[in-house]
């Protein structure tokens, strides 16, 4: 026998359900139908209780606010994501690159990042753009960065009683933006390693620099202190900056399996973004054909 | 709290009462017998169990039934009579896009989805269309050929 599933319709019931009884939450099901599967015919089985939460239209839709922030509801799954005109580049671009086309109608943002794993594709530029998210119980509500959020590989922060309401991202405008992922095919892959790195520049200076590496370590990297190193300068200290800026990130990413491959393409992908900014590259996306 | 699942197969109105987390797979094979619905990874990697899930390509063995509460679901047995059905099916046959056949019906909703939204897709977009189907039989290209034979056959009908 396995343990007891829930089928709440309204997000009262669901907190209800959650505080009295622990069940996690199965948004798409695409992870936990795969861990719980048992073969032809079998119904999935997991060591803990489940509540689907699938129905729940508090958990739907995308909104841009006024303050040029964007709301994405914890069941928008990859294709709404990816097809939204308000949601940010880095961010449509991964979606748009999640498994394919059956897997990005079926999997869900809040799944994604409530599994936690370190090849999950979403939190990755949502830590760049400095995301937060709306969690909710019967207490109430409350937010924290998807950076803090996600203390490790399958570790989040998320109470006994709570579950992923939204991912809220707030306003950002790059001058430079550039997003790789590497898998081993272009569909269904896993990623192998992930990019983001944005820039944006005001009179020849760098007012702000972000970079962010997924599948590099147990969790999501992007190290502040390196990007401390060239954000603030000059676009023409770059040349001068780069290799301090590029150890200071070897040095933050911590590549279990194959490190010397992860660690030369990161370095290889940050060099080119920042190569082609010091060789006065056009403003907008980096790389993109 | 919902007790029975209340959903639309092929029409059809179906109650499930069982386990919420059975996965649609089981629920279309082997209680409603449309066994066009293939197994094949059961992972949600190769295609082979597509189904139309309110006008969405989705794969039905990764899905539990307690997902599609209130949702229209269409399999190959739903679509293949149909004007649009019958334009693919035929152009696969025309086109000899099919060897051994297991990938057939997800390979049929895939082009069924993809043509929906993009009735005259290039070759590139036939691709990415059937990205998430894997056949093991024929290299793709008579599939991609028979698709594009289906949309320049179709002509006006997948603009409805």
């Amino acid at each position: 026998m396995g343990e007891m599933i829930y089928v709440p319709t309204t997000l009262e019931e669901a907190l209800q359900i959650r505080k009295e009884t622990g069940a996690r939450p199965l948004a798409g099901g695409s992870d936990i139908m795969v861990q719980g599967k048992r073969g032809i015919g079998l119904c999935p089985e997991l060591p803990y209780s489940v509540m689907i939460i699938s129905g729940l239209d508090e958990l739907k839709g995308i909104t841009a606010s006024e303050d040029g922030s964007v709301t994405i509801g914890a069941l928008a799954t990859p294709s709404e994501i990816a097809s939204s005109s308000i949601v940010p580049w880095h961010v449509r671009k991964a979606a748009s690159g999640m498994g394919a086309i059956a897997l990005r109608n079926t999997a869900t943002i809040g799944g994604n990042i409530g599994n936690a794993s370190p090849k999950g594709d979403l939190p990755q530029p949502l830590i760049l753009l400095d995301a937060y998210l709306v969690l909710a119980s019967e207490r109430g509500e409350r937010t924290i960065s998807v950076d803090d959020f996600i203390i490790g590989a399958k570790k989040t922060a998320l109470m006994d009683d709570e579950i992923i309401k939204s991912v809220v991202i707030p306003h950002s405008s790059f001058t430079y933006s550039y997003y790789r992922k590497i898998g081993m095919r272009r569909a269904n892959a896993i990623s192998k390693l992930s990019l983001s790195a944005a820039m944006t520049v005001q009179n020849g200076e760098i007012t702000d620099f972000r970079a962010s590496s997924g599948a590099a370590g147990p969790k999501v990297i992007r190290s502040r202190s390196a990007e401390d190193i060239i954000r603030g300068r000059k676009i023409d200290e770059i040349p001068s900056l780069k290799e301090d800026f590029l150890s200071a990130w070897n040095d933050a990413i911590s590549p279990h399996a194959m490190p010397e491959y992860r660690r030369h393409t990161t370095r290889r992908m940050l060099e080119y973004f920042l190569d082609e900014i010091s060789r006065g590259a056009e403003p907008g996306i980096i790389g993109e054909e | 709290m919902l007790s029975e699942i209340v959903f639309y197969v092929n029409d059809k109105k179906t109650v499930f009462s069982g386990n919420p987390l059975t996965r649609l797979i089981d629920v279309l094979r082997d209680d409603l017998h449309l066994t066009g619905v293939k197994e094949g990874c059961g992972e949600g990697e190769c295609g082979a169990c597509s189904v139309l899930k309110d006008g969405k390509l989705v794969t039905s063995c990764i899905i539990p039934v307690g997902a599609v509460n209130g949702s229209h679901i269409y399999t190959i047995e739903g679509i293949r009579d149909t004007e649009k059905g019958k334009c693919i099916v035929d152009a696969f046959v025309e086109g000899g896009a099919v060897q051994c056949g297991f990938c057939i019906p997800g390979m049929v909703m895939a082009a069924y989805a993809l043509l929906e939204s993009n009735p005259h897709p290039d070759d590139e977009a036939i691709r990415q269309g059937i990205s998430g189907n894997i056949c093991r039989c024929t290299g793709y290209d008579l599939i991609v050929e028979s698709i594009k034979l289906a949309s320049e056959r179709g002509g006006a009908l997948w603009e409805k």
